[in-house]
Parts: structure tokens; sequence; C-alpha cells
């Protein structure tokens, strides 16, 4: 079941610590003094409330099992080491975080925990307060999987908003705000379950770690949890062209590998939402759209003949219309750029073009779209870009019948 | 003397025609061990094919190994194999003809010399097929990081790549082939030279502009001013 190798030292402290109720695995190394701190703050969660015995809880962190002496915190917190994935240092920064995901899961689930709440590295989310909202649903009312809902401003976080979510909204049918998470908590039986697929795709091919669309399979509950907190993203000095390759690349890969299933999918289900709703960010001034669509018409002007080989004559035109717009007029219908998204999936399941190209073809349809985006909502509050938002995933859900169409015959074009 | 020149004519005639008579049958047999392969070669490669789909073949070498998709993704792995088996017949077929040809012929010694030549065509086949490969691969890596580097060249830059390996690939070819000698690889200095100076002009003429332009701004860049760039968080 588990990929993980658990060193003796490891094997010995787990069975002396016995059974766990929640595992907090930290998903890669982490500064042991702060994690000591912040994991102390930890002895209040209970599970049946506050006025129960608090959850026997073992924080978990990426380093060498046995290296140092950790003593047991207050309230009987234990920290102990797992060892680091060998696919970590990869260069690949999605790729590390998923595979220190898997390590803390797969630890969680050789000790047969009743939940297991994978945080990101940076400790932002643990403290007590933050981690209520994902593990008492977990313990306390048998819920599969706990998803985040971070604060985010109109113009943060524009490849979930415009890709990720609406995507796996309408392949999986669950209108999960992050699909890609950085935390989430998951119950015992879904460990069994993302451990046992996990184990099997990396022998392949490293892949993401997608928990949503893994729970909705099975027909797992999803709940969301609302984070106050914002992780500094470490990415930011990074190409766009190869972050967009590395999430849409594993986004479809995963929808070529779960086809079966999502061709089934109708609509889509509400995920109940836990905690206090996050105050909405607000952005107070509007942002120029113009160096965006000048690479959208630079890639129109050069990539035409790569494109080709992705999306049918309508959506060419439609695109070559766009390309003579002016700056103030130009709008990206939701449609289109569903429908784009949608064989350019195609595409690289039929491998007409090497993949890797493929996806760098995106980057100028991608800056078309947020280009259109932030002129739409650039008077809107962000209350009102969420329902934007909203409604482009359920344009994505309309167009599903004309991507199952295409997948079962890929040789009937428009 | 004008019955000396008729004698002489006659003569001539006389042995071209023996000469094509003596040929003719070796033509002959080289044409028909050439038809009789090439509907080996589509017989073979029919049933190869139908082989290949019924193990789904494309779908286990795509699960083993990206590589040959990678590196031509028009074509499935089951359409090339099926390329190599039907032109490896063809090439059998030369083969027999001309030893079929060379055993009917007065002049022996032919087949030997398209035998030990075979090798070089096969190498320089080989070479002319992964040269146009990594030249089109080339070609669109470049387009499309030039692309997302906003370079309004991109198109000019991925073409001058794609004719640079082309280049460097028939050079490759007709010195494997022992063509041209010297001489193409003088003509091959001169052409790959002048591509790359023309790439160098156009690239450093054309940016002139783009790159004073990028000072100015790092110079008069005010702290206070957030680029467009961070404003928008794409992740």
């Amino acid at each position: 079941m588990a990929g993980i190798e658990i060193p003796a030292e490891l094997q010995k402290r787990m069975d002396e610590i016995g059974p766990v109720d929640l595992v907090v695995g930290v998903s890669g190394p982490a500064d042991v003094d702060a994690l000591r701190a912040k994991a102390a703050s930890l002895r209040g969660v209970g599970i049946d409330g506050e006025a129960a015995p608090p959850a026997k809880i073992v924080v978990a962190y990426a380093g060498v099992p046995g290296a140092e002496p950790i003593p047991v915190l207050e309230g009987g917190i234990q920290l102990v080491a797992y060892p680091p994935p060998q696919a970590m240092g990869s260069g690949a920064f999605w790729m590390d975080v998923a595979s220190a995901q898997r390590s803390a899961l797969e630890l969680a689930a050789s000790w047969r925990a009743r939940a297991c709440l994978v945080v990101y590295g940076d400790l932002a989310v643990l403290d007590a307060e933050t981690v209520r909202p994902f593990s008492e649903p977990v313990l306390k009312a048998n819920v599969d999987l706990v998803m985040p809902v971070y604060p985010a401003g109109k113009y943060d976080g524009l490849i979930n908003k415009s890709l990720l979510a609406p995507l796996s909204r309408a392949l999986y049918g669950r209108r999960v705000r992050w699909p890609l998470p950085a935390d989430f908590c998951v119950g015992a039986n879904t460990l069994v379950k993302l451990t046992e697929n996990g184990a099997a795709r990396t022998q392949n091919e490293p892949q993401l770690l997608w928990p949503s669309n893994a729970v909705a399979m099975y027909g797992g509950q999803i709940n969301q949890a609302a984070v106050k907190v914002q992780h500094a993203s470490p990415v930011d000095g990074l190409d766009l062209t190869t972050v967009l390759t590395e999430l849409a690349g594993s986004l479809f890969e995963e929808a070529e590998r779960c086809a079966a299933y999502w061709q089934r999918v109708r609509g889509s289900q509400v995920a109940t939402r836990y905690g206090d709703p996050c105050p909405p960010v607000e952005h107070a001034e509007p942002v120029d759209p113009r160096p965006m669509v000048e690479s959208f018409v630079i890639g129109w002007q050069n990539l035409e003949e790569v494109w080709r080989l992705v999306l049918p004559p309508a959506t060419l035109l439609e695109l070559k219309r766009l390309a003579r717009l002016e700056v103030e007029q130009f709008r990206m219908p939701d449609a289109l750029w569903a429908r784009m998204i949608y064989d350019f999936a195609l595409a690289y399941r039929m491998r007409r073009i090497n993949r890797t190209h493929l996806l760098g073809a995106l980057t100028p349809l991608y800056l078309g779209w947020v280009a259109s985006y932030t002129q739409e909502v650039s008077g809107a509050t962000a209350q009102e870009a969420e329902r934007r938002v909203d409604q482009l995933a359920k344009v994505f859900e309309e167009q599903k019948p004309y991507f199952v169409s295409r997948w079962r015959w890929p040789e009937r074009v428009g | 003397m004008w019955n000396h020149i008729e004698q002489a004519l006659h003569d001539s005639m006389g042995r071209v025609t023996t000469k094509i008579a003596t040929l003719l049958p070796g033509i002959l047999a080289f044409i028909a061990a050439l038809l009789i392969f090439l509907v080996l070669a589509w017989l073979f490669a029919a049933a190869v094919r139908r082989v290949l789909q019924a193990v789904k073949f494309d779908e286990r070498v795509g699960r083993a190994s990206g590589s040959i998709a990678e590196l031509s993704p028009e074509h499935t792995p089951t359409f090339l194999v099926t390329r190599l088996v039907f032109w490896g017949f063809v090439v059998l077929g030369v083969l027999v003809g001309l030893s079929v040809f060379d055993a009917s012929s007065a002049e022996p010694g032919v087949a030997a010399y398209v035998f030990a030549y075979v090798p070089r065509l096969v190498g320089a086949a080989i070479l002319l097929f992964v040269g146009n490969v990594v030249a089109r691969f080339l070609s669109r890596s470049v387009l499309i990081t030039a692309v997302n580097l906003n370079l309004h060249y991109a198109r000019l830059l991925g073409t001058g790549v794609k004719w640079l390996v082309m280049v460097l690939t028939a050079a490759m070819v007709l010195d494997h082939l022992r063509i041209g000698g010297e001489i193409v690889d003088l003509a091959f200095g001169i052409l790959f030279g002048g591509i790359v100076l023309a790439l160098a002009l156009a690239v450093g003429l054309g940016s002139r502009d783009l790159v004073s332009r990028s000072l100015e701004r790092e110079a008069g860049k005010s702290a206070d001013v957030q680029p467009e760039e961070q404003r928008v968080r794409h992740f």
C-alpha cells in the first residue's frame, strides 16, 4: 500500500506512540524550532469539541529520523521526522510539494491514523484556530476530505481561476475553489485510496496530487474550510510558461487517466464551507491589459501554424477576430476559452504535437484570457469578481458535452 | 569511301543492338524483382499494421516511452514501424534486382560496387531522417520560446534554426556519401556562416531599440511603481 520506506528508528517511535487520531504532515523540510513552537499550539484541538479529551496528535516533517531527539511537547503532541521523498529536489516546485504531500499521507496511512492534515512548509496554517475547521469535520463528522479556501483578490491565483478550478469542477463534478491545495485534511478511508493510487502512479510518471478529484471519483464527501492565511509563493521568480506547463499538463494527464469516470459526470455538487468566510481582498488600481494583449497578438502572428494542429477552424476564426480588436474592446468569450482548454486537453491525449510544445503554445492564449478578465473586473468588487469566476466555471460545465464528443470521436472537427 | 562509312555505321548499330540485347534481360529481371518485392512489401506492411493494431502497440509504446511520440508526434509508432517494413522490403528488392542484373550481365562487378555502397546509403538515410526530425523539433521549440518572450521575430528565429540544422544535416549526408568532396565542405561553411551572420544581424539590429528601451526603463524605474506583472498573480 504505502510507497514510503519507514526506517527502523521511525518504526520504533511509531510502535512506542501507538495509534493516533491526527497526523499533521508538513509537506517538506521545516525549521524544527519554529515547528516546535507552532505545534505546541495544537494542544487545544479536540475530537468532539473543546470539552472532550484532546486528540492524540503527531506532527511529522521531512528530515532524518533519529537525527536529533525531539521531546514530547506540552499536551502530548509528538514530533517525528520522516525520510524526504527521493523525488524531491527535482527542480519542479509543484512536483516537490506533491512528493512531500504523498510521503506525509503514506506515513499517516502506515500509522493507521484517523485523519491526516497536510500543511505547507511555511507552517502558516499550523495553529489551533486554523486547524480546527480542517480536522473537526473529518474526526467528528467522518467527512472524507476538507479542502481550503484561501483569501484571494480579483487579480490573484489566475491560473486557478481560469483553468484548474473550472476544469476540475466540470470534469469531476465538485465545486472546489482550490483543487490544487497546499493544505488539506483527509480521513482514514481517503488515506487508503490516495496512497494506493499514488503508489501505482509514481512508478510510471511523477504527478501532482489532486485530492478533490480523487475523492470525487469514489463518491466521497468533500467540504471546504476558510483559511485566513496566504502562503508566500516561492515560485514568483519562475517563468509563467514553466508553471502553466506543469499545472495544466498534470491536470490534462489526470483527465486522460480518469476518462472513464468524468465522461459520466453531469453537473456539479456544492462543497459545504466551514469557518467564517475570509474578508475580501480589494485591489486599489486596475491592471493595464496592453502587455497581455500584445502577447496574445504576437502569439497569433507566430503560432497560428501550431494552433492549427490543435484548434478547429471556427475557433481559429474567432482568435483572428480577437487579434484585430483594439485593447479596450478585447473580450474573450467564456465559451471560446472553455472550448480551447478542452481542445488542448484532447491534443494532449492525442499527441498531435509534442506535449511540451503544446503547453508552451497555451501561454499566449492564457494571457489573452487574463487581459480580457482584468478589463471585465477592473471596476468590480472582489465579490463581483468571484461571481464572474463562478460564471466561467458554469460555462465549462455547459461546454462539457463538446469535450466528451470530441474525446470519443476526435476525428470529427467543429 | 561512302561504303566504308556505311559499313562503320552498320557495325556500330550492330554493337549497340547487341549490347542492349545483352543487358535487356538483366534490366527486365531487375524490374520484375523490384515489382515482386513491392507487392511483398505492401502485403507484409499491411500484415504488420494489423498485428500491431491488434496488440495495441501504440498504447504500449506511449506508456513505456514517450520519446518516439515526442520526436515525431504526427506519426504513430505503428505507422513508423509499418513504413520501416515497407521500405525495408523495397530496398531488399533493389538489392535482389541488382544481383539478378549482375548475374545476367556480361559485365560483372556492378552489383559488388552497389552492395559496397549500400551501407553508406542506409547511413545517409538515417542521418537525413534524424536531422529532419531534430530540425523540426528545435525549430518549433525556438518559435514557442521566442513567442513567450514576446519577441516579434520569433518566426524568423524558428526558421533560421530549422535551416541551420537542415544545412548541417545535408552537409553530413553528402560527406557520408562521399559526394562533392571539398566543394561540399566549403559550400557548407559559407552557407552556414552566412545564415548565422544573417541571424545575428537581424537579432542585433532588430533588438537595438528594444535593448535601449529596456535600459532606459531600468534606469528610470521608480520604486513606488509596481510593474504590471507583479500586480497580476498567476499562481
